[in-house]
């Protein structure tokens, strides 16, 4: 075996693992999810904080927002707290706080899995919520954020 | 011979790697059996997740068409979930074949029940002097310690439309003698044209500084036990007039990613404080109309981070030398708070101005700050204080309060999301009396 093909066949090697390890962080992504009849087609990263904190109401079209999270524990509530900066114990807090304060109704609509995720999409026509990318189905639509959808290099949520 | 060496530990290194993958595909190969159970494993796994969606989709569908509950729970636009039992079938029908979802129906969205909430709290508190600090919820004087339970609320809402909806919160407050008076602290229609434009008509909290914003009355939403001296409701003995009746206008204003915001406020205030000395008297400052304008920015580039300022403005009388002499009274208000990642940083100032208005030219300026900082530490939360209010000797409104200043420290825990245990210790030094120390111990819940 000459050294060129040596050299070779360990790129290739490494090559491959490394996009075995992007696959794997790709599958981590973490979809922004919306009704299929709702237009918006890119949400900034700004927009969507303001969104999961409960400070932007409407959508652009004047649809009231409708959040719909998942419990603790999954990538979906991971990524969430991550986008909020807080943990699950201030993340309560902070939806208690904000239905003392009069800004908000009541806290998230909570669910346990993505079926019922995708229920809520379908009954809500303002409903947004995370979904882990592998776990996107049929019917739901999915939102660029900052221009990226999940997969692509640079997604900031995961 | 090296070069031999180096390329041998190669080959040795790429045959590694070629034989792992292709031994652990020999070994699926060889083993029928284990490729069976595994196909069997997803099916079934396939089959739980099918069943699970169909008892969800049962149960949504269930809750749609039951009809709407008059006292809702956690969301009244949602039914909640009832446990899984062992009765429960699925649907023999496929997800798919299920009828296309309908849009949601009124009563599912937009429940017309009244929400519900509450909060209160248990405290004993002991001081090295035998009067009250402030004219606070049932401290007794003659006593140097005593229990006493401050405010015990009920915070009620209802959704009238999509835009409009209604927001009380009921006080009732414990004063001398363990007697309880009630209070409307706020009651509120509000109409949310956009997000740019949310009027609020009623009785309200007026947004002076961002403690008032943030914390409102429930001692279980506060880090420490107490509202900085500053920020106490005017009832208790603060300095600010804490409500108005009127009208507040707020929204963002589009500002891309400075995430501007804003506050405007006209409505009529009444203020009656309590000294706050002990000496029982009560100032009633039979306020004029008042105006507060504030803005406030969250910047994208660092979440948590709110910046903001106000400017009150009011006229009222000086209790002590008669309701004929009106002042001017002008709040300016700046503060810089983070609150993100565990940690919790709240510095607000004050200059509190009052200008005679008529017979003299006298101005008093009470400036005034507090400084909070704390950090989650899993259930606890560690936290220190600093304040500071300094209200000239002449200034015969604020004739009870003069020079106070002094740190206070404690934690609060919390045993779970909807109860809190907080303990306290203060030490404030005070112009022409001795220095004051405090121990105070709380249980503060919400329901």
């Amino acid at each position: 075996m000459g050294a060129r093909s040596t050299a070779t066949l360990l790129l290739l090697g490494l090559t491959l693992l490394c996009s075995a390890r992007d696959a794997e962080d790709q599958d981590r992504d973490v979809a922004v999810v919306v009704n299929t009849g709702n237009p918006i087609k890119n949400v900034s990263l700004g927009d969507l904080r303001r969104i999961f904190v409960g400070t932007k109401h409407l959508w652009p079209g004047g649809q009231a927002i409708k959040l719909v999270t998942r419990g603790p524990g999954c990538s979906e509530r991971m990524a969430l707290l991550k986008l909020m900066a807080m943990s699950e114990i201030e993340y309560k807090q902070y939806w208690t706080a904000q239905v003392f304060r009069g800004e908000a109704d009541a806290e998230p609509f909570t669910v346990p899995s993505v079926g019922m995720q995708k229920e809520a999409l379908n009954l809500f026509p303002g409903a947004i919520t995370l979904v882990k990318m592998t776990e996107v189905k049929p019917g739901m639509k999915v939102l660029r954020v900052e221009g990226l959808l999940p997969g692509e290099a640079g997604y900031p949520l995961r | 011979m090296p070069g031999r060496k180096i390329r041998t530990r190669i080959d040795c290194v790429l045959l590694a790697l070629l034989l792992v993958p292709a031994s652990s595909w020999a070994q699926q190969a060889n083993s029928g059996d284990e490729a069976a159970i595994t196909q069997l494993v997803q099916q079934i796994k396939q089959l739980q997740q099918q069943d699970h969606d169909l008892q969800e989709r049962i149960k949504i569908l269930e809750a749609k068409q039951a009809p709407a509950p008059s006292v809702p729970a956690a969301d009244p636009g949602l039914p909640s979930p009832s446990p899984q039992t062992a009765e429960q079938t699925p649907s023999p029908a496929p997800p798919e074949a299920a009828p296309a979802p309908s849009p949601a129906p009124r009563e599912w969205h937009d429940v017309r029940g009244i929400q519900w909430r509450g909060f209160g709290e248990v405290n004993y508190q002991v001081l090295n002097q035998r009067k009250p600090e402030l004219g606070t919820g049932g401290f007794i004087p003659g006593s140097a310690g005593n229990f006493y339970t401050d405010d015990f609320g009920l915070f009620l809402t209802s959704r009238l439309t999509d835009k409009a909806s209604v927001l009380s919160e009921i006080i009732f407050e414990e004063g001398d003698a363990q007697s309880y008076s009630l209070n409307l602290r706020r009651m509120l229609l509000k109409y949310d044209y956009n997000d740019h434009l949310k009027f609020s008509f009623g009785r309200y909290q007026t947004n002076i500084g961002y403690y008032n914003w943030a914390f409102r009355s429930a001692a279980w939403l506060q880090t420490t036990a107490d509202r900085p001296l500053v920020m106490q409701y005017a009832s208790d003995g603060g300095l600010l007039p804490t409500q108005a009746v009127g009208v507040s206008v707020t929204g963002t204003i589009p500002s891309g990613k400075l995430g501007l915001h804003y506050i405007a406020e006209y409505g009529s205030s009444d203020t009656i404080r309590p000294d706050i000395n002990g000496d029982g008297l009560l100032n009633d400052e039979n306020n004029g109309n008042q105006i507060n304008l504030g803005l406030f920015l969250r910047p994208d580039t660092v979440p948590g981070l709110q910046i903001g300022g106000s400017y009150y403005h009011d006229k009222i009388s000086n209790f002590i030398q008669g309701p004929s002499l009106r002042y001017g009274q002008g709040i300016v208000n700046g503060y810089v708070v983070y609150v993100a990642h565990g940690i919790e940083f709240l510095n607000e100032g004050f200059l509190i101005r009052y200008a005679a208005l008529h017979f003299s030219d006298v101005v008093f300026n009470t400036p005034a700050f507090y400084s909070q900082i704390s950090k989650r530490i899993v259930h606890i939360r560690p936290f220190f204080r600093y304040q500071y209010i300094n209200a000239s000797p002449n200034n015969s409104i604020y004739n009870d309060v003069g020079l106070r200043l002094g740190p206070s420290f404690g934690a609060r825990y919390d045993l779970n999301d909807y109860i809190a245990f907080t303990a306290q210790l203060d030490h404030t030094v005070r112009r022409g009396e001795p220095d004051l120390n405090g121990l105070q111990l709380q249980w503060a819940f919400t329901f």
